[in-house]
């Protein structure tokens, strides 16, 4: 997969905001436009920050917008949300699926009463949207990171790390999740382009720090000579990270980790990351309101918009162009 | 609810020599468990590794701080389902403890200026104590108002939940205090911190369930409450007491998780809770009520981190790691159910 196109994104922002103005006169007149944005769940950084973003476009384009989400990654709690939300008649949805397959009928309906669906973050089906054929092709777009690239990256940075050769794995989640399936795919990939580097199985935590801390502890029980670590997610690098600093390893056996709380940057420096990939998450929540408003407005909007991601590592970490991509609560 | 019975560790009725043989094994089969497993991953770490599994300074003490956390929560279990009730907010609690400890050692250091050492030590306390309202609600939800332990405790794993993520602000509350990320990782004399502190735990509550009276008012009030009340127990006090003490039980592990790693997190103990049933059950205890015992818990919680562990380290496809847990639960309560038939069968029906 490939990044796609910046000039694509600015396209869509540059519409949106040149028919801002036009249509703030319409808005007075007491037909606000209203746009609902459905975190994966409410209780994450990288959701707080995509709201952040999505609140600076909607004051920016003067729109309305409704937050709402569950506290848990779950269908069965999500599907009782969108429908609260579809009664609510929002002109856009814009919503971060928790199931590829499980949340497509419920969108479709939403779609089928005049709502326009948008996929942040996560997405239904193959997350290819308005091609003009399969099932699953009513979302207006998807913008998202290229979780595959993301993945990528931080073979490309931990091969960098561990001198290019050496055994490590993959600590994830759990199956079945769009995003860190496809982190885990981009990375095992890139990684086959360094013949002298091992990928072993991975380990699987179910978002518990503590569990991820003693696989790394038993993995590295029966694999001494252990390079180095991929922490798909932010419990999985941070139990990892731990398991190292058990075992007396840290800075020995290099971590990557994935996304950007600010507890990242002392350990940056203390070395127990060698280096984190920080999605864009404000962008995301802002591209997709700007779409969505683009949609309604009756611009045209790209199918797919891909937000970028910031390598940071204990070297680059102070610097303020990186430093911002930090995920904030407040 | 079956008819009152009494089975706890002290009250084994008379019965013939070889019955009371198979009752001892039957209610330590939680260590069985334990040797039967260790055994296994000693072989298979020999034939395919080399190495030895158990005599390695290095995976016993991974195992040992991996079953601190769960443990920690089972402990106060333990006394909840020996009562015949169970705790569903301690995953929660714990989670709030932790938050709050994290911002407090912030505050503490930052705002007042205080040095790391006594931030760490009122964070902690301020983690704990704060772990008392919760636990009194509950107290006081089951007790005073009726409310099934059940249910009144999956209110308050709400209330907690919701609490703990506010507090957080739906993040993680990073902290950078050198003495409180010292008590979650370092050793003293080559033992973690956090399995001496457990290990402590693990004494106290035993000597509380086992040799005062409110140990066994526990036991008394889980086989029969009416009993108990008749018996002039106060089962309103003591059921406060109860849920109080695992409550703060749920407020130290949430304290020690932000110290070992570094940041507190709302949703610290969600996937412990069950695992603290499960370590409680595998110990002996009933669901019932009436029986169970801290060193069978202690058993049942290293079962459970044996397994995990153990799994990866022979390098076994991860999800045979539930499918072993699952298995080890439902031997554990058939053992249970058989020795009731043995030793309850008169007060049945």
């Amino acid at each position: 997969m490939e990044r796609r196109s910046f000039v694509k994104l600015l396209g869509a922002a540059g519409v949106a905001t040149a028919s801002a103005p036009l249509l703030a006169g319409k808005a007075s007149a007491a037909d606000k436009i209203t746009i609902a944005l459905i975190p994966g769940l409410t209780a994450d950084g990288f959701y707080v920050t995509m709201h952040k973003g999505a609140i600076a476009a909607s004051q920016a384009v003067g729109a309305d917008l409704i937050y709402q989400g569950a506290a848990e990654w779950n269908v069965s709690l999500q599907m009782p949300i969108l429908d609260a939300v579809i009664a609510k008649q929002p002109k856009a949805i814009l919503i971060a699926p928790n199931d590829k397959q499980q949340m497509i009928e419920p969108l479709r309906k939403a779609n089928d009463a005049g709502i326009a669906v948008i996929c942040v973050d996560t997405f239904i089906g193959d997350g290819v949207f308005q091609k003009g054929s399969g099932d699953v092709d009513f979302p207006i777009s998807y913008v998202a990171s290229d979780n595959v690239l993301g993945g990528r990256m931080a073979a490309r940075a931990l091969a960098k790390a561990i001198g290019e050769k050496g055994k490590v794995y993959v600590s994830n989640v759990k199956p079945g999740v769009s995003t860190t399936d496809q982190r885990e795919e981009g990375f095992k990939d890139e990684m086959k382009n360094y013949k002298d580097i091992q990928v072993l199985d991975t380990q699987f935590n179910d978002d518990d720090a503590n569990k991820a801390a003693a696989q790394f502890q038993a993995v590295l029980g029966r694999t001494p000579d252990l390079a180095g670590v991929f922490g798909a997610n932010l419990f999985s690098a941070g139990g990892t990270a731990n398991g190292a600093k058990q075992a007396g390893v840290t800075g020995k056996v290099k971590l990557a980790g994935f996304d950007a709380p600010e507890s990242i940057v002392p350990q940056l420096k203390d070395g127990t990351f060698e280096l984190t990939i920080a999605q864009h998450p404000a962008e995301i929540g802002y591209f997709g309101f700007i779409a969505a408003y683009a949609h309604v407005t009756g611009n045209p909007v790209p199918a797919a918009i891909g937000t970028g991601f910031t390598v940071m590592t204990a070297a680059n970490i102070d610097d303020p162009n990186v430093s911002k991509y930090l995920y904030k609560s407040e | 609810m079956t008819a009152p019975e009494l089975t706890s560790a002290g009250d084994v009725p008379v019965a013939s020599t070889r019955r009371s043989v198979l009752l001892r094994i039957a209610e330590m089969r939680a260590w069985l468990f334990l040797i039967l497993l260790a055994a296994f991953f000693e072989i298979w770490a020999r034939v395919v590794y080399g190495s030895s599994f158990i005599l390695n300074i290095y995976n016993l003490r991974s195992i040992s701080v991996f079953a601190t956390a769960p443990l920690t929560l089972a402990l106060g279990q333990t006394f909840v389902i020996i009562s015949a009730g169970i705790d569903l907010s301690l995953g929660f609690i714990m989670g709030l403890s932790s938050v709050l400890a994290a911002h407090a050692a912030n505050y503490l250091a930052a705002q007042l200026g205080l040095p790391p050492f006594l931030a760490m030590l009122l964070a902690i306390t301020i983690g704990t104590v704060t772990t008392i309202i919760p636990g009194l609600v509950n107290g006081a939800l089951i007790a005073h108002l009726r409310v099934p332990p059940f249910i009144g405790t999956l209110g308050m794993y709400g209330v907690a939940r919701g609490a703990a993520y506010l507090f957080a602000g739906g993040m993680t509350v990073a902290i950078s205090n050198p003495w409180y990320s010292a008590i979650g990782n370092n050793r003293v004399l080559g033992v973690p911190v956090v399995v001496v502190l457990t290990a402590i735990a693990c004494l106290i509550m035993h000597y509380l369930l086992s040799q005062t009276r409110f140990g066994q008012h526990t036991y008394a009030m889980g086989a029969s409450q009416i009993a108990a009340r008749r018996a002039g127990i106060d089962i309103k006090r003591l059921t406060m007491r109860i849920y109080l003490l695992s409550a703060i039980m749920a407020g130290f592990a949430g304290a020690f998780y932000t110290g070992r790693f570094s940041a507190g997190a709302a949703q610290a103990g969600e996937p412990l809770l069950l695992d603290s049933i499960a370590a409680v059950v595998i110990g002996g205890a009933s669901l019932f009520g009436g029986s169970g015992t801290i060193w069978g818990t202690v058993a049942g919680a290293l079962v459970i981190a044996v397994i995990q562990y153990g799994l990866v380290f022979i390098d076994v496809e991860p999800f045979w790691q539930f499918i072993a847990v699952g298995t080890v639960i439902i031997i554990s309560v058939l053992v249970d159910q058989t020795q009731r038939r043995f030793t309850g069968g008169r007060q049945v029906e």
